[in-house]
């Protein structure tokens, strides 16, 4: 009997199922990246109707986020402004300021028809997530953990992938993201901006006990007694300046930060 | 490994309950469902079998050519934000609104959440002084608001009309009135207490001098108003202060149901009901009840009693005689053999609590027996202490409906209004002949209403009306409390409210759509608001804005109750009215007596068109969208009839074919008929379902006939009656005793069967509970959490289901209809299980003859007489998920789609089910309910023609029916709870929506603080704060102050079938009866059992 498979056939199985595997490997990682919202979200970045800019307002001028979102904080929803509020500076008679550039003139109309301007929705949860803003905004979430630097965009842009695994990270860890309530509008705030003394002092003001402070710093044994012993623990620790940690895990202490995991707490 | 649960045997010396007959006799229809999760497939009928398969080959070939065409792009979607800043408004935040349903006793005060200006969810206004819950009926009224159905344009002779010819024909009608000085004018409305729409009939009246007034309403009798003007003067009002009676007796008087009573609400009565310790008889109240037919009022009854309505009078007579007074005594003689021995124990009980005593009768009956009543009340000194008398406001004078049939036929009459919310073409007595006489005598018939129904279409021009949520107006509630009709949304449609339509009669208004002012001109004002705060402005004695505005915060003007009239009972005038009753014939086999009542879904007919109230269960028979006779069980038997099976009922001339079912508790040669079924042209919700029996009405006020005949037909209607659906399959799991019991052991709902023998719950988890310790590391307190529970109080709990529709207007629940009812898939989250009971009789005998206790032999024994289930106690019981803190459904969810929550909640996360139905396989309370198909998207209601021959019902047609989500429905929607889809499982999560809320609330308002837990009692459940009878207490255990805390205190707290260890969160509160021992049969009521096994 002649042999009917050529000798090369031989390592056939053993290349395919290499190759197999590579190809499984590399369509899993492209699934994981291409189809989920770290890819398919961010970034989207739609042509808004009106060519207003973020980066303008809310970066250059510095006005607050709230000045426009004004319910955020008690509301779950984070309201789109009405057109008064942009007329507040634009509008004929009051600011007036560019009342009549061509950029507004979907704004000029709204106002004289009283037809809203149909801005395109960026951020989107499906309809089964409850978002709440307020529960967020008032525990130390800023704006910019989940929106980005909003100042620096001309254009809103995705910036985050808002996906349930993102939230979740977040949730478990809520320490990364945490910073006093003064500061939660600030996009440009960083840890080390913050006077290590102030902070302390705020919580001190709080009744939150030195002992406790000084356990988190410095884990369990740690002791101090007043501002200045735990100033000077926190520096021994953490360095010259204040870090994110040092912050978050004090907050998540002291705030009593337990974001929940359970379903009910986005799913109803 | 599976754990089989032999379940107990019930104790047979108690008593044992049960949803229907079927399942009391075990017979093979009941058995053969029993432990299946849904009916089996022979609730197709012969032809869908046949076609079933080959239309779904054909609708799958159809619908793979149109799977390719959905794409999965990201849908672009909008924001588009108010133009202007409203007042009030906050995005995402519900807004609260006070206002008032005007009802044709008086009026009900609500609060209406609205959700960026779209009214969702009703519920009582607690600061009213009637304040409380609501009933079904409020509950629901939102749906009609958006119902796609309603009127929405002017008729004429059912021809669509333009507002502008519509205005003109009005017109034409006012000048053509004021040519006669209104002598060929007349108005017909139905009952109404508001000082608006009076004072503006009022003008109507000093305008058309000669116009004539008439009240109409299709189920008012007109007895108890007829018997007050007698007896107690013109323009007095009694109200009854349940809360200071502690004997009341009924005759058929629902006043905890369908009869609407002007009294206090029903939290009054059952705060009565419910103790947690030792009490005299004498300080619980205590209820009997005569009526031919159960109704809510007679399941709370300590003592009930069946009897034909026909004897009511005679029965009214007995308890006048025995009070001493023998002026009715002829009447008292025809009562039947036997009722004295169970009326005179019960007067005398009544005579011994004198001043806290008093006998009500229902509106049905004429003048001679409320006249007896008033004249029973007076001897027991009810007047002053547990009947107030109110002077009401004047009231023009207001013809009745035999007035309004009279001057028809004289013809004086050439343009009539009808302004009543009754359809006088469909409900009135001779509708037949007053349609001849409308068209004979050529009557323009102006109608405004809100269903385009018979009197709409056939009426030469018909005003769509607006809803009380979308128009201005005023009422006074029963105590005379000035209430505020506000609106909270423009009207959805071109529509005119009652208020409106008069003031367009008076030249003030044009109707329809409101006319942009001129540019420049000042924007008038609306002329109904303008009206309703004059009337405001006469009755708060100036028009105050302060007081104006705090009116419209609370829905009501503090302090401006009726006051009360110092009249006093003419006792005199009793023998005059009782002269001018006429005798009703005693109910023979051959002669029976029909008696028609409003019904609890549709009311007198005017809700027919409301979805969730047609799929409501009655609370007595469980049937939904239909009407039936109830028949009591002897004379079902007699008759040899089936369950739903037809009978034609002729009652003088008249006659309808009818579907009968058993009624456990029905007189015997008595049949009862719900009205306000059978309505024609209303809408695919209401129309033609089932029947209609206003035909058999001779009068306005007949409401019980006598000299019917019964013949049984062959064929059997297809009902839907979901008592035998999501069974408990006969597990003991109502508790109830006697205060005898209770005062003896109070823990006695503890001990009753297999509690007794629970060993006590031993922890294998050592260390203490939220401190760290080597057995506990972490340091894991659950306290630090909410933990959520409720309690249900059985001693409260009346079962109207109003707990059932305020679920679904909160959690979105669909409707399904009545196909899918019949097949067991009702999607309402709670279920008001209703058990009937009897004592036990007979002897349980083994196969070999011996008498003992195994189990084949539970069901051997005798089963009851007819004439023991002519007085079967009724008994309700509200289930949903217990919210099991080992709950059986959550370990077999292959998905982890339904898990535990930190603070106790059995969680369902509706994105995550498969759909496999493992959970409510394993659920032992039957709570969870699957979606079948997209009801939400699917208007299970209709038929659809595929690929336009095949006619199936919607929800068959796959991708080919109708897949559109209807526009107005949508906007009841609660945007905080997921619309589910089809394929997942659903259940009650305690309004997880509510509880998140308030911890938010709570976060936002402490912020950098420490104390997240919600306030005290703060947050409610939708069935909670819908409840009259506050049976329902619900809230967080980890709190020690709370409401729910001390209730799970009680010694009456009990769970349902706490042997088999899923620790549910929900428990309930044994129902405690408290009996007159000097009654016949007063030893069997609640028996409970003493023998523990």
């Amino acid at each position: 009997m002649g042999n009917f498979f050529p000798r090369w056939s031989n390592w056939l199985p053993l290349k395919l199922g290499i190759a197999v595997v590579f190809i499984a490997i590399g369509v899993s990682i492209g699934v994981a990246y291409y189809s989920t919202p770290k890819y398919t979200r961010v970034g989207y970045e739609p042509t808004q109707p009106v060519p207003f800019s973020h980066k303008i307002h809310a970066g250059q001028l510095g006005l607050d986020c709230r000045y426009c979102h004004s319910f955020g904080e008690v509301s779950s929803h984070s309201n789109v402004p009405t057109n008064q509020t942009c007329f507040n500076c634009h509008g004929q008679g009051k600011g007036g300021i560019r009342a009549t550039s061509p950029k507004l003139e979907l704004v000029q109309k709204a106002n004289a028809t009283g037809q809203s301007i149909p801005w395109i929705k960026v951020h989107k949860a499906p309809d089964y997530v409850y978002f709440n803003h307020s529960a967020h905004l008032n525990r130390g979430i800023s704006c910019v953990a989940c929106h980005g630097k909003v100042n620096e965009m001309e254009v809103v842009r995705h910036d985050q992938p808002q996906s349930m695994g993102w939230c979740l990270d977040c949730h478990r860890n809520p320490e990364k993201n945490l910073r006093p309530l003064d500061f939660v509008t600030n996009l440009n705030y960083q840890p080390a901006d913050l006077n290590r003394a102030d902070f302390y002092k705020g919580l001190l003001d709080k009744k939150v006990p030195a002992a406790e402070i000084a356990e988190v710093i410095g884990g369990e044994g740690a002791k101090a007694d007043g501002l200045d012993a735990i100033v000077s623990l926190a520096e021994k620790t953490f360095g010259k300046n204040v870090t994110q940690k040092e912050v978050g895990t004090q907050l998540k202490k002291h705030w009593q930060i337990q974001p929940p995991e359970n379903c009910t707490a986005c799913h109803r | 490994m599976k754990r089989n649960w032999i379940h107990p045997e019930e104790p047979q010396n108690a008593k044992r309950y049960w949803r229907s007959v079927s399942e009391l006799e075990r017979r093979e229809d009941f058995l053969k469902n029993l432990g299946r999760e849904f009916p089996a497939g022979d609730t197709l009928t012969e032809e869908e079998r046949e076609n079933g398969r080959r239309d779904f080959l054909k609708i799958m070939g159809a619908s793979v050519g149109l799977m390719g065409l959905a794409s999965c792009r990201r849908p672009l979607t909008t924001i588009q934000p108010y133009t202007q800043h409203l007042e009030w408004m906050v995005p995402g935040k519900p807004l609260l609104y006070a206002t008032t349903m005007p009802r044709s006793g008086g009026a009900t005060p609500l609060v209406v959440t609205t959700h960026e200006g779209r009214p969702t969810h009703i519920t009582g206004n607690p600061l009213h002084p009637l304040g409380g819950g609501v009933d079904t009926f409020a509950q629901a009224s939102v749906l009609d608001l958006y119902d796609p159905e309603r009127s929405q344009k002017p008729l004429g002779k059912g021809k669509a009309l333009s507002w502008d010819k519509a205005n003109e024909l009005l017109a034409a009608a006012a000048d053509e009135a004021k040519k006669s000085s209104g002598a060929s004018l007349g108005i017909v409305i139905g009952a109404t207490t508001s000082p608006t729409y009076l004072r503006l009939l009022g003008e109507v009246k000093a305008a058309f001098p000669q116009a004539k007034l008439f009240q109409y309403e299709a189920t008012g009798g007109e007895g108890p108003s007829a018997a007050n003007k007698e007896v107690l003067g013109a323009g007095v009002k009694p109200f009854l202060k349940l809360g200071s009676a502690m004997r009341i007796l009924s005759l058929d008087c629902d006043f905890l149901g369908l009869d609407q009573v002007a009294g206090e609400p029903v939290s009054q009565f059952t705060k009565h009901r419910a103790k947690e310790d030792k009490v005299s008889q004498a300080d619980m109240n205590r209820l009997y009840v005569l009526e031919n037919r159960y109704t809510l009022t007679g399941g709370m009854a300590d003592h009930r009693k069946a009897l034909a309505a026909s004897y009511i009078p005679a029965a009214a007579a007995l308890i006048l005689a025995e009070l001493g007074d023998s002026s009715a005594k002829a009447l008292a003689d025809t009562a039947p053999a036997g009722l004295r021995d169970w009326i005179a124990p019960a007067v005398r009980d009544l005579i011994d609590n004198k001043g806290k005593s008093v006998v009500l009768a229902g509106s049905r009956y004429g003048a001679e027996v409320h006249a007896i009543v008033a004249a029973i009340n007076n001897a027991l000194g009810a007047y002053g202490s547990t009947i107030e008398l109110l002077q009401e406001a004047p009231k023009p004078e207001i013809g009745g409906f035999a007035e309004l049939q009279a001057t028809l036929s004289g013809g004086q009459i050439k343009t009539l209004v009808s302004l009543t919310p009754a359809s006088l073409f469909y409900d009135a007595p001779d509708a037949a002949g007053l349609a001849k006489a409308v068209s004979e005598k050529k009557v323009n018939l102006i109608h405004v209403g809100m269903l385009t129904n018979e009197t709409a279409t056939k009426a030469a021009l018909h005003i769509p009306a607006s809803h009380y949520l979308e128009s201005w107006g005023d009422a006074r509630s029963a105590d005379g409390t000035y209430s505020i009709v506000q609106p909270m949304i423009a009207p959805l449609y071109d529509t005119a409210s009652k208020i409106e339509v008069l003031l367009a009669l008076l030249g003030r208004k044009k109707l329809g759509p409101a006319e942009k002012p001129a540019e420049g001109a000042a924007p008038v004002e609306d002329a109904a608001y303008t009206a309703v705060r004059d009337t405001f402005a006469a009755v708060a004695g100036g028009l105050d804005e302060t007081k104006w505005n705090l009116t419209l915060r609370d829905g009501f003007l503090k302090a401006s109750a009726y006051a009360k009239a110092s009249a006093s009972v003419n006792t005199a005038a009793v023998a005059g009215v009782l002269a001018k009753g006429k005798g009703s014939p005693a109910p023979t086999d051959e002669a029976m007596e029909v008696v028609l009542v409003p019904d609890s879904s549709v009311f007198d007919g005017r809700y027919t068109n409301n979805a969730w109230l047609q799929e409501a269960p009655d609370p007595v028979t469980k049937l939904t969208w239909d009407n039936a006779a109830w028949i009591g069980s002897v004379t079902f038997r007699k008759l040899g009839l089936k369950d739903g099976q037809h009978i034609k009922i002729s009652v003088g001339g008249a006659s309808i074919e009818i579907p009968a079912i058993e009624a456990p508790g029905h007189a015997s040669n008595s049949i009862t008929i719900p009205l306000g079924y059978g309505q024609k042209g209303v809408g695919v919700v209401g129309g033609d379902r089932g029947v209609d029996a206003y035909v058999l009405r001779k009068d306005a006020g007949s409401f019980v006939l006598g000299g019917a005949k019964v013949e049984a037909l062959d064929t059997i209607a297809e009902l839907a009656i979901t008592q035998e659906q999501n069974t408990m399959e006969g597990r003991a799991v109502y508790r109830e005793g006697t205060l005898e019991t209770f005062n003896k052991d109070t823990h006695f709902a503890q001990k009753t069967g297999m509690d007794s023998h629970i060993p006590e719950n031993i922890s294998f988890y050592k260390g203490q509970v939220g401190v760290k310790s080597a057995e506990n590391p972490a340091g894991f307190d659950y306290e630090t959490k909410h933990q959520w529970g409720m309690v249900i109080d059985l001693s409260k709990c009346i079962g109207c289901t109003a707990c059932i529709v305020a679920c679904q207007s909160e959690n979105n629940i669909p409707v399904v209809g009545k196909d899918q009812v019949r097949k067991g898939r009702v999607m309402q989250w709670i279920r008001m299980d209703r058990y009937f009971a009897v004592a036990r009789t007979g002897s349980r005998k083994n196969a070999d003859g011996t008498v003992g206790v195994e189990q084949e032999t539970t069901w051997a024994i005798d089963n009851p007489t007819p004439e023991q289930l002519e007085n079967a106690e009724m008994v309700h019981q509200p289930m949903a998920c217990q919210q099991c803190e080992a709950a059986p459904c959550e370990t077999v969810c292959p998905v982890n789609a339904t898990v535990h929550t930190d603070d106790g909640l059995n969680a369902m996360a509706y994105n995550r089910c498969i759909g496999t139905r493992y959970c409510a396989n394993n659920c032992p309370y039957t709570a969870r309910r699957f979606n079948w198909f997209d009801y939400n998207k699917r208007n299970p209601l209709i038929d659809t023609k595929v690929a336009g021959v095949i006619k199936v019902n919607n929800l068959y047609a796959g991708p080919l029916g109708e897949k559109k989500e209807d526009e107005s429905l949508r906007l009841q929607r609660n945007p905080n709870v997921t619309v589910r889809m089809r394929g997942v499982i659903e259940k009650c999560t305690y309004c997880v929506q509510r509880l998140e809320s308030a911890k938010i609330l709570q976060k936002q308002v402490q912020r950098d603080s420490k104390n997240f837990r919600v306030p005290t009692d703060t947050v409610k459940t939708a069935c909670q704060q819908s409840c009259p009878a506050d049976a329902i207490v619900f809230g967080d255990l980890a709190d020690k102050k709370s409401a729910v805390v001390k209730a799970k205190a009680s010694p009456r707290d009990y769970q349902v079938l706490k042997y088999i260890g899923t620790r549910p969160r929900t428990s309930y509160l044994a129902r405690l009866r408290n009996p007159n021992p000097n009654m016949p049969g007063a030893k069997d009521i609640a028996a409970w059992s003493k023998n523990h096994y």
